[in-house]
């Protein structure tokens, strides 16, 4: 039997069996092909991977992997296809407020899609047209207060209607549901790769 | 004391000035310590006689930071946690949430089961156990918090989630930051046989009960 790698650590593997048993390797390609794909861009030495905390976001033109978790939090994946750059914000709530601290940007909706925009923008040094892919919203706690109302929906919904406005079109989402997500974005390929606690990994 | 020490974890963690917030100050940080740890205490006790194993406390920790920051403080990340949500109904509102990491819950799990190894544990029965668990350690701790401040305080029923810690605290804190931007912990992590149970139980008050927290703790200490 054979099985397929999932970090660095099991890269070795995979290469013992690609020396002892090639045909096995090429019907483990034919059997989970979506695996396989996803794995060419983790375990490309070159790539680093940077993880963004919640409200924070980050902007990269060199190659990265932005990773970051999200619940009901909705994470923003920005990609300039021409200049191969991107960033990722990790919003908390869908507008923002009077604060009594130092007011944080990428925490709101409404104001991480301009300063991501402007992030990637200054970064490439043009004004390309931007895409956008979105992850997150989810409703985890379902009875999380008879007052609360599903705040994942409101989210989306919010960094949609900012995207809009930016005129950043948006090219891919992995949105609702009850579960968590890991979201990691590859800012030179614009791929993201969302995995699930359950095991399934989608590609947007 | 405590105060100064909470103040200065603040500091260290946000890099910034000490920000003025108005309603934390007037709590007394000491008062809900020790009605913590009297709640904890109780919890421990139902749990050791449920396991007949001994379960000790550390001394809870109170902290207060922005919401936000919360996640990078535990650096879990992606580590599996079972997690089991709870509020207090009526006026005052509360938000509990206890996180086990799954292998500890399903290590316990396997004990209230009479399973002889997590491989023999019946995934249905699991997550029964789990919730059962959950209603033990936060009844108890709800029943010795109620006697203290003399009022009934009655919870929800528990719900539970299996998945990843950072996601679980993401959900469970946009609530938090509706309210308050700042968030108060609440942390107890129980130790089984010595180790540390990966066990960890999560106050949100809100802001009403901290203030009828305040209160008591006037009279109290006058009486």
């Amino acid at each position: 039997m054979f099985y397929l790698p999932t970090s660095h650590a099991s890269k070795n593997v995979w290469l013992v069996i690609l020396y002892k048993t090639p045909n096995q390797l090429i019907l483990a390609y034919q059997q989970e092909s979506v695996p396989v794909a996803t794995i060419s861009s983790e375990v490309s030495p070159d790539v680093e991977e940077i993880r963004v905390d919640m409200a924070d976001m980050k902007v990269e033109s060199k190659p990265a992997e932005l990773l970051t978790s999200v619940g009901s939090c909705v994470a923003i994946c920005v990609h300039d296809p021409i200049h191969k750059c991107g960033g990722l914000a990790h919003i908390m709530l869908p507008k923002s407020a009077n604060s009594q601290h130092e007011p944080i940007p990428s925490k709101f909706a409404d104001t991480a899609v301009p300063a991501l925009m402007n992030g990637v923008h200054k970064v490439s040094g043009k004004q390309n047209r931007l895409s956008a892919k979105i992850a997150g919203g989810a409703n985890m706690f379902s009875n999380l207060g008879t007052n609360h109302l599903d705040i994942g929906a409101k989210n989306i919904k919010a960094v949609k209607t900012a995207l809009d406005e930016y005129k950043i079109s948006l090219i891919g989402e992995d949105v609702g549901g009850l579960h968590g997500r890991k979201v990691s974005f590859n800012v030179v390929s614009g791929l993201a790769i969302v995995r699930s606690f359950n095991g399934e990994i989608k590609k947007i | 004391m405590n105060r100064q020490i909470l103040n200065a974890t603040k500091r260290e963690l946000e890099n910034q000035p000490d920000p003025k917030s108005k309603g934390e100050q007037e709590i007394d940080l000491d008062f809900l310590t020790e009605l913590g740890s009297i709640g904890a205490g109780h919890a421990a006790t139902a749990l050791s006689d449920m396991l007949q194993q001994p379960i000790s406390i550390d001394v809870p920790k109170i902290r207060l930071m922005q919401a936000h920051l919360v996640p990078k403080f535990y650096n879990k990340h992606d580590a599996p946690t079972v997690a089991v949500y709870l509020q207090l109904t009526e006026r005052y509102g509360c938000d509990i949430l206890l996180m086990i990491e799954l292998e500890e819950a399903k290590k316990i799990a396997a004990i209230m089961t009479f399973a002889s190894s997590i491989e023999e544990l019946d995934p249905t029965m699991e997550t029964s156990a789990i919730n059962e668990l959950a209603n033990i350690l936060i009844g108890s701790f709800l029943t010795a918090i109620s006697d203290f401040i003399e009022m009934t305080i009655l919870p929800t029923t528990p719900q539970s989630i299996v998945d990843t810690f950072d996601s679980i605290l993401d959900s469970f804190l946009i609530k938090q930051s509706m309210v308050s931007e700042n968030a108060m912990v609440f942390e107890t992590r129980f130790k089984r046989q010595g180790e540390d149970a990966k066990c960890m139980l999560m106050v949100f008050p809100s802001q009403e009960l901290n203030e009828l927290l305040t209160q008591k703790s006037k009279t109290l200490i006058k009486a």
